[in-house]
């Protein structure tokens, strides 16, 4: 891009919108700082809430959508996305699979409502919203079961970097850099085998700083999770949680999935049995499938069985 | 002839795929800790090790296509078209 470009050569003109999501996403375009204004060079920016205050949808080379389909309102603005952009982007892992409001597919709508406004156990009870607020949709679906989607950008959101990438790539007309890579292909910790034999909950004990937290008995979902991020959460003691969804192979082949993958990584650096630590992350499946468990290509595996390992849960702890 | 990359930053030194691999292809440098493809003539493209790698640091090219996985069409598809 020539320094020298003028206002009329920035013919490429963006869209963004988001729907069910924490706004992160949106930030971390802003967290571009000044390469944002190699960027500008070449955008225009017009519907865009974090950055402008444009509230109809103007026709638009790119539409940016991040977020998940939760709402009624969440489908038309996708929709008014759709007709507005030439190109759409499903923007952050909400968007491409349905993110952490996924988990609320576990539930009926009226019982999600109910447990918050009638009967939350922490505040006084108080009637729903009835007005003015958008109704909640039968399930949480990923952007692409309302409206058709040409790109996909997981990450949680994901990385500047990779944001910049992309956007250079789209203005440049080539094909941008997207690595196959987990989340370890990043991290520096050791990998090593060690005689640990049971599996540890994050806050039992201080995590070695330089050693793999499989080896040292904690869940780490890094070797199962594509890399969207660099890797900053097991960098800083913190094992990946997967947010950037499963490897490419995850989601693409249905018999393998994000527990079994894990459990047979630690169970050679460990010796803990794999049974134990498929088990493990059975139990606790609302946490390691929050992110994608509302995307088919998770929630539809033939082994992804959810209900029947929460009630198996239940039913060990009862 | 199959052909093997291993991406040695993405290496995380575990030491699995010269467990698994049924030819021998790897050994394993102590020193920088990290695998090290010594017989790539000998590797039969069973990707045992490529699946295993915990970083996806290990590539094969020009191996015989083997149907010997199911992928799911459609969301090969979409995974084309992932940033």
């Amino acid at each position: 891009m020539s320094p020298q470009t003028t206002e009329t050569d920035r013919t490429i003109t963006l869209n963004a919108e988001w729907l069910s999501d924490c706004s992160g996403c949106h930030v971390a375009i802003v967290d571009l700082h000044e390469k944002i204004l190699a960027v500008l060079q070449s955008v225009r920016i017009q519907h865009f809430p974090v950055l402008t205050d444009i509230k109809d949808y103007p026709k638009a080379t790119i539409g940016i959508v991040s977020g998940a389909i939760r709402t009624e309102h969440d489908r038309q603005a996708a929709e008014a996305m759709r007709a507005s952009c030439d190109l759409i982007i499903a923007w952050g892992s909400c968007a491409v699979y349905g993110g952490i409001s996924g988990a609320g597919n576990l539930h009926a709508p009226e019982d999600l409502l109910k447990a918050v406004y009638t009967e939350n156990k922490t505040t006084s009870p108080h009637p729903g919203p009835s007005r003015e607020v958008s109704p909640l949709r039968p399930v949480v679906t990923p952007l692409d079961q309302v409206i058709d989607v040409d790109l996909y950008m997981p990450g949680c959101a994901p990385h500047p970097t990779l944001i910049f990438e992309a956007l250079t790539a789209l203005v440049e007309g080539r094909t941008p850099i997207a690595t196959q890579e987990s989340v370890c292909g990043r991290c520096t910790r050791t990998m090593q085998k060690t005689e640990v034999d049971c599996i540890r909950r994050p806050s039992e004990g201080l995590p070695d700083r330089e050693l793999c937290f499989l080896s040292q008995g904690y869940l780490c979902m890094g070797s199962a999770t594509l890399d969207r991020c660099m890797s900053p959460c097991p960098q800083n003691g913190i094992p990946c949680s997967g947010c950037a969804g499963a490897t490419m192979r995850v989601l693409t082949e249905p018999n393998r999935d994000i527990r079994t993958e894990i459990a047979e990584r630690m169970a050679r650096l460990t010796s803990i049995p794999r049974e134990a630590i498929v088990k493990e992350i059975e139990r606790n499946a609302k946490t390691h499938y929050s992110y994608t468990m509302a995307t088919a290509m998770i929630g539809e595996k033939p082994t992804f069985l959810i209900r029947q390992w929460l009630a198996d849960a239940e039913a060990d702890h009862d | 002839m199959v052909r093997m990359t291993l991406h040695e930053r993405a290496c995380r030194g575990c030491e699995m795929c010269v467990d698994i691999c049924p030819t021998q292809v790897f050994s394993y440098d102590r020193e920088r800790r990290i695998a090290v493809i010594d017989h790539e003539e000998d590797c039969i493209a069973c990707l045992s090790c490529s699946y295993l790698c915990p970083s996806g640091a290990l590539q094969h090219d020009d191996y015989p296509v083997v149907k010997n996985f199911y992928r799911d069409l459609e969301f090969t598809r979409k995974i084309e078209k992932f940033l």
